[in-house]
């Protein structure tokens, strides 16, 4: 069964966790004990019995109605399954955010309707991340509708007051769908609520299911192995997962950031020997020759003039900590230490103005060129992900993501 | 239970088990001879041209089952594995919580310390429990064995974190994203060797398998592999319901995590 992972995103006690506890209860995915569980737990805090909390699998996190780190959990839908990744939705916490968010494949926001909550600048953040990390699909969950009466004019607004900055960061009109819902009381994640005979679209899991239907391209075109080292030590035995194209024994290639030409002798997939291996597969591959160079995080491709060895990038980047001219960059394994951070815009990840001016500052992205130590093989992350992407880290802190423009 | 694709669930697992021996200088195995870390043992000859190029460490508190002591000296035989048995005796009174979160543990600080170990593949999985779904491909562990789980390190894509404290080491969970009934299905295909305790003998069978103090084997009458798919596809009930430790208390299972349990 395919399993398609959704991304939960917004502020803080705006029901992410609820929503999908209501949902692994309404799909019967959560076992009894997991739900007596829960309930014991909220009757123990005192409290209403909390979805959440099927969830929410730390004391902490219960006794302080928060999640602390990202989970998943599964459910089955028609012809597909869902993981549902949830994230937690503090400030503070937006590194195990962005950890549960970079493997979502579609977003799904939550807004709460409830007076005084509504769009914050943290739903707009999220909002910021997800679409950085190439998400396209995105479905609006308005919640908390029971507490303004199921009132349509408040579903709309809230509406109104995301649509602008949606399209601003890159989100297409016809990708986006929302939908009015109340995790609590289940009206309208499973079933179509009787509440609200306003609403004329869809449930919640209808337009994730909807939303799942494109066909992932990745992984089509020219060859790019990317290496994790080698094996057993040996110069003429890698080892590296194919991240695009085929390839090919018997073939020419070269690896880079090095330029080394090579001729691939031997594939391994899985232990057995191949002529051929495709994108998603990992590889064992000996070479006619041994190399000298350390390979790891480097890239191996068959037309060398593809992929650009860089050392200088321009990326966008999510800031997480702030840091000064010299963080590090990791890059496919690799730790590659900057020369120089040449910013050319911030931008404010609440509206998504830019300017030439500003700081480096946590929950704000700078576009920026990175002058690094050594090459790196980068691509630009629409063209290849995996070579398109780095993590940041300064004085040994994670700082925050960025994509190669 | 879900079953997923099997083949990305694979093509993870021989990722992240590379991507731990490359990123550390000398890493180990748990091995407990259940279905999950027996698994990962097979996908590890699948990462490594068919050897198992770490030992394999069990932690032997002298009470395993005695079909469980026969498997492990069979496969370590045919799999040309290199076995590292640890004793840990058990006090009469430190039954459960009090064997698995306190002297198996440190019994096990004493051979990653005595080998020198920086990483250990555990086979655990997400959908075990709620605690282990909070877990990282790769997390890291204090000297003391401490899980800092209220700020563990960012993991984005496949950029795994390599933080080692002094004297610690990390965990590395290849089997993060498989389900129960995967490692079943996957068992299948690839006709790996199990434990005949999983299979049901008058009508009970060992689900989840810990030594003989801790585990009780569940009602089914699941003869084969087939049988046991089939059963899990429909099964309402826990996996670990058979582990009598994970329900001494509140939040038994968080204690002893944090602790350093396996």
């Amino acid at each position: 069964m395919q399993v398609k992972t959704i991304s939960l995103l917004g502020h803080k006690d705006h029901g992410k966790s609820t929503l999908i506890g209501s949902i692994l209860m309404e799909t019967g995915a959560a076992t009894q004990v997991r739900i007596n569980e829960a309930k014991e737990y909220s009757k123990r805090l005192g409290k209403a019995f909390e979805p959440a909390f099927i969830l929410d699998s730390f004391a902490e996190e219960r006794e302080q109605e928060m999640t602390y780190d990202t989970t998943r959990a599964q459910i089955k839908y028609k012809k597909l399954a869902f993981a549902f990744i949830d994230v937690p939705g503090h400030e503070e916490l937006i590194k195990n955010m962005i950890s549960g968010a970079s493997y979502g494949e579609i977003a799904l926001l939550l807004v709460s309707a409830k007076k005084d909550e509504g769009i914050r600048d943290q739903t707009k953040r999220h909002l910021f991340i997800s679409r950085m990390l190439g998400i396209k699909k995105l479905v609006v969950a308005v919640n908390k509708m029971d507490t303004c009466g199921y009132d349509q004019s408040r579903f709309e607004s809230i509406i109104d007051g995301l649509q602008e900055f949606i399209g601003r960061i890159g989100f297409a009109k016809e990708n986006v769908k929302f939908v009015p819902v109340s995790a609590y009381n289940g009206e309208n994640l499973v079933k179509k609520s009787k509440k609200m005979s306003w609403y004329k679209g869809k449930t919640l899991l209808e337009l994730i299911y909807e939303g799942s239907e494109d066909h992932d391209s990745s992984g089509k075109g020219p060859l790019r192995l990317l290496l994790q080292g080698f094996l057993e030590g040996r110069n003429d035995l890698l080892v590296g997962k194919v991240i695009r194209g085929k390839l090919n024994s018997g073939k020419t290639a070269r690896i880079l950031p090095s330029g080394t030409s090579v001729k691939i002798k031997e594939i391994t997939v899985k232990g057995r020997r191949v002529k051929t291996a495709k994108a998603g597969e990992n590889v064992a591959v000996l070479l006619e020759k041994k190399v000298t160079e350390d390979v790891r995080g480097s890239v191996v491709c068959e037309n060398a003039s593809e992929v650009r060895p860089e050392s200088t990038i321009k990326a966008k980047v999510f800031v997480v900590l702030s840091f000064g001219e010299k963080p590090n960059i990791k890059f496919n394994g690799n730790d590659v230490p900057c020369k120089s951070v040449n910013v050319l815009k911030y931008v404010d990840t609440t509206n998504g103005s830019e300017s030439t001016r500003g700081k480096i500052e946590p929950l704000n992205a700078i576009i920026a060129q990175f002058k690094l130590e050594r090459k790196i093989p980068a691509e630009s992350y629409d063209e290849t992900k995996e070579l398109g992407r780095f993590v940041l880290y300064s004085k040994g802190k994670f700082a925050g993501i960025g994509v190669i423009e | 239970m879900i079953k997923q694709d099997i083949k990305t669930l694979e093509e993870k697992s021989i990722f992240v088990l590379r991507e731990g021996k490359q990123k550390f200088k000398n890493v180990a195995a748990l091995w407990s001879m259940g279905k999950d870390s027996t698994t990962m043992l097979a996908l590890a000859r699948k990462a490594f041209l068919g050897k198992v190029p770490f030992p394999v460490i069990h932690i032997d508190n002298r009470i395993d089952f005695p079909e469980t002591y026969a498997f492990r000296d069979y496969l370590a035989k045919k799999w040309n594995l290199n076995l590292i048995v640890a004793y840990s005796d058990i006090a009469p009174d430190s039954l459960g919580s009090a064997c698995c979160g306190k002297n198996k543990p440190e019994t096990l600080k004493k051979v990653m310390k005595q080998y020198g170990f920086d990483a250990l593949i555990v086979s655990i999985r997400r959908d075990e429990h709620g605690i282990r779904s909070k877990e990282r491909y790769m997390s890291p562990r204090s000297k003391s064995f401490k899980w800092n789980y209220k700020d563990q390190p960012a993991e984005l894509w496949d950029e795994y974190s390599s933080k080692l404290d002094e004297g610690g080491h990390v965990r590395i969970h290849p089997l993060l994203d498989f389900n129960e009934i995967d490692i079943w299905r996957y068992i299948k295909q690839e006709k790996i060797p199990v434990n005949p305790l999983y299979f049901s003998r008058n009508g009970f069978r060992y689900r989840s398998l810990g030594c003989t103090n801790c585990t009780v084997p569940v009602k089914s009458n699941a003869k084969t592999i087939d049988d046991i798919i089939k059963e899990l596809e429909s099964t309402k009930i826990e996996e670990r319901s058979g582990r009598s430790m994970d329900k001494e208390r509140e939040y038994t299972m968080q204690k002893l995590r944090a602790l350093g349990y396996m």
